[in-house]
């Protein structure tokens, strides 16, 4: 057991940066060093388990912004059937989703909604990005408006391409996914998760924040009933 | 509005005036027919007649183009046109109409202003919403004149011939393309 402790002693940048500031008479107390020491241990025996469990239910975000969103729609019907592997329910919110498939040309407008709704995934968050035109801008490619490859703007897990890439390809980056999640460690994982920015919503047609906008009318609107 | 084209001098004669084109003149609006674009028939008309031209083809039940199928604009270096498609659903009629915009100089080539047609159809105003984002014609008293289809912040109008597609962390591969 003193063996598992001392080889992830180091592991996660909590213990790192917390060593110093823990003076030595608390050493052998409760600290954060102890607490990530026992997360350490912990996760390499409950991972495997937990990762099973996870693998074979991720629930993907319904987001399909061109023609592999029809292929898309086509894995989860019964010809396919994305749902012998845990993965049929389509959800329409980030908050409850795990994964985010990528179907279609991502544009420059687009772009930004995207980063969002990755952001308002919860961690642990796949990405597999499908298509040609999410690995490369595919033949879009020279258009102005186009992002060139989705992993300009996310971190993709798996790349799928294909234009569109058949449902059978779609299953089978599905499987990688899975296969990656099983290999997964939850401190590893915990120390490499993506750091959460404040989001701040903008009007798409004027770029003002939604905040003063809705000032602005709160304001009107009191001008309005203080003039009846 | 009468000018003639440089690029083809065969041409020098001018067509007849078609239907639509009588029809105006009969209403004293002047216009040039142009050659047909797929067998509907293509008239120049000028700025000032553009509005009481559109609103006669509307209203009146001789012509009854009450359909505004699209707008759109075209970069010819020199000018800017705005092109009109209208249909009439009870002739089974179709017209196109230009108008050609001169370019106002060539350091401030942003400045090819036409008066809005949303405020009496109100089809035009997404049409023209895009013709002002992708070509850049300023449409003057349009009720709501934003980008449509680009994001608030982008630079410049995409179809222009001018146009220099920007290059930064999103867009860099293939730096010898025609861009």
């Amino acid at each position: 057991m003193s063996e598992l402790l001392n080889n992830d002693l180091n592991s996660t940048d909590l213990a790192r940066e917390n060593a110093a500031l823990i003076s030595p008479e608390l050493a052998d107390t409760v600290t954060l060093t102890s607490i990530d020491k026992a997360i350490n241990m912990l996760s390499q025996i409950v991972s495997p388990i937990a990762n099973l469990a996870r693998s074979n239910s991720v629930w993907p975000l319904t987001f399909g912004t061109s023609c592999c969103a029809i292929e898309m729609m086509c894995v989860g019907m019964s010809a396919f059937d994305i749902s012998r592997f845990g993965s049929e329910v389509f959800r329409a919110t980030p908050r409850q989703a795990d994964l985010i498939i990528t179907a279609g040309t991502i544009t420059r407008k687009m772009a930004s909604a995207l980063i969002t709704l990755y952001e308002q995934l919860p961690e642990p968050k796949y990405v597999i990005a499908m298509g040609a035109c999410t690995i490369t801008g595919g033949m879009f490619n020279d258009s102005y408006s186009v992002v060139q490859g989705v992993d300009r703007i996310i971190p993709v897990d798996v790349y799928l391409p294909g234009c569109p890439p058949r449902p059978e390809a779609i299953l089978d980056a599905l499987l990688k996914l899975q296969q990656k999640i099983r290999t997964e460690n939850y401190a590893k994982r915990r120390v490499q998760a993506y750091q959460q920015r404040p989001v701040c919503y903008v009007d798409y047609d004027c770029g003002r924040p939604l905040e003063d906008l809705l000032a602005m009318a709160m304001e009107d609107t009191s001008l309005a009933l203080d003039q009846k | 509005m009468s000018q003639t084209d440089t690029n083809k001098p065969n041409e020098t004669k001018e067509m007849e005036l078609g239907k639509f084109g009588k029809f105006l003149k009969d209403n004293g609006i002047d216009s040039t027919r142009k050659d047909d674009s797929i067998n509907v028939e293509t008239i120049v008309i000028s700025v000032k007649d553009l509005e009481p031209a559109l609103r006669l083809l509307k209203t009146s039940s001789e012509t009854k183009l009450n359909m505004l199928l699209t707008i759109s604009g075209v970069d010819y270096t020199d000018r800017i046109d705005s092109i009109y498609h209208l249909w009439s659903y009870d002739h089974n009629d179709a017209l196109v109409i230009k108008v050609e915009l001169p370019k106002q100089s060539q350091a401030n080539t942003d400045t090819v202003n036409l008066t809005s047609i949303a405020n009496f159809w109100s089809a035009a105003n997404w049409h023209e919403r895009e013709t002002y984002d992708l070509v850049g014609i300023r449409y003057l008293r349009h009720p709501y004149l934003r980008r449509i289809l680009n994001p608030w912040d982008w630079e410049g109008h995409p179809l222009r011939r001018d146009y220099k597609q920007l290059v930064d962390a999103l867009n860099d591969k293939n730096p010898h393309s025609f861009r």
